[in-house]
């Protein structure tokens, strides 16, 4: 995401008013964020979510992932509480996010940080993340007003996409393989060691299995927890018995340090 | 994606609010714990590993499972070769806008050949 910011090396303008500089920071994800806001309210739209609602979903869960699932799951008719019992598990991973960004706004108020959580989501979290680990400057409000710049372009590119699915007819297959490509991503992002990889082969298989047994998808619930209990117990264990073990290697991917990649690329 | 939603908006708006509670829960919690106290490691290490559990058995249930009836298929051949293209593209670009945008140009030219 940081490639395409036009120059990082860039001497920062001490007079630069502060909603411009945050607004540089979010631009390039802002951009991103449209073809996908999209291609999820086409969807929320195809569900049955009228504009007004398909704004109000992105306001207040403002997750791409947790809104397409919303999309696909209505189409089959589920009941509430297991649409609502598969969204918390897709949002648990938020626990982590928000766990490892609170060393960096100790010491802010309650109410400072019930605002930036409801706006917390796993992209500005990338950009937060990285801006607090290598910005001494950087505080909560920058990071704040980042996640408001990326929420705003969110639920606007997702009401567009609504008008432009009750305007248009769409091949809906085909824009639901936005969801399938952006969980993709993801996965790619987090992948940090062979291990994970592992991880990722025995959960695929897992998820097939339970979910042909439950037949429904409270096997994909199921399949989570045991394969993130499996990657937990694996890697306690190759820890502790094989510190050398090449499962544990970092891989040249964009989950590890990219400044460390750039710098072994040099030498 | 051929049924028809039979739900009303009212449905859609408690859904809504559920779910925000849900998406809040996991985001606000632990950010109000560990700013005042230390991150437990053993929570750390098993939180590591559930988004990708998650995002690979989700992956698994769009590309190898009938979302009707659950059983596994294994002919949705375009999906499947789209998505190798998207691994390697986010892979290379890191960008999340262009794995998506390449995955629904790749999964529309190649349905059309493949379908």
């Amino acid at each position: 995401m940081n490639k395409r910011r036009p120059n990082p090396k860039q001497v920062p303008d001490p007079n630069e008013p502060l909603w411009r500089s945050t607004l540089r920071v979010a631009m390039p994800l802002n951009l991103s964020y449209i073809p996908i806001g999209l291609a999820c309210g086409i969807l929320l739209h195809a569900a049955g979510f009228n504009t007004l609602l398909t704004g109000l979903v992105s306001l207040l869960i403002f997750s791409g992932g947790a809104q397409f699932l919303i999309a696909t799951m209505l189409t089959i008719n589920p009941p509430l509480l297991s649409i609502v019992l598969m969204l918390f598990f897709l949002e648990l991973r938020y626990a982590l996010l928000s766990s490892s960004l609170s060393p960096y706004l100790k010491g802010s108020s309650n109410r400072f940080l019930f605002m930036f959580a409801v706006s917390l989501n796993d992209e500005n979290y990338a950009i937060n993340y990285l801006k607090f680990a290598t910005d001494k400057k950087w505080t909560g409000r920058e990071a704040l007003m980042v996640e408001h710049y990326s929420l705003l372009f969110w639920a606007a590119s997702n009401v567009v996409g609504s008008l432009i699915g009750s305007a248009l007819k769409i091949d809906l297959s085909i824009v639901n393989f936005a969801l399938t490509a952006l969980f993709l991503y993801m996965i790619v992002m987090q992948i940090k060691n062979r291990l994970t990889i592992v991880i990722c082969l025995i959960s695929g298989v897992l998820a097939a299995v339970c979910m042909m047994l439950t037949k429904s998808t409270l096997g994909l619930v199921i399949s989570t927890i045991i394969a993130s209990l499996i990657g937990f117990g694996l890697e306690a264990t190759l820890r502790k018995k094989l510190p050398d073990s090449h499962w544990l290697w970092r891989l040249r991917s964009p989950g590890s340090k990219k400044e460390a990649v750039e710098h072994s690329d040099a030498n | 994606m051929n049924a028809v939603n039979t739900w009303n908006s009212t449905q859609h708006f408690w859904l809504i609010i559920l779910g925000f509670i849900v998406a809040f829960i996991p985001r606000f919690f632990p950010l109000m714990l560990f700013t005042k106290r230390a991150i437990p490691e053993w929570f750390n290490e098993w939180m590591k590993f559930v988004p990708v559990s998650l995002f690979t058995a989700l992956v698994v249930k769009d590309i190898f499972i009938d979302s009707a009836s659950y059983a596994l298929l294994l002919n949705k051949y375009s999906e499947m070769l789209a998505a190798v293209v998207v691994i390697i593209v986010a892979y290379r670009t890191r960008s999340m806008a262009i794995s998506v945008i390449v995955g629904l140009i790749g999964v529309f030219i190649l349905s059309m050949f493949m379908a």
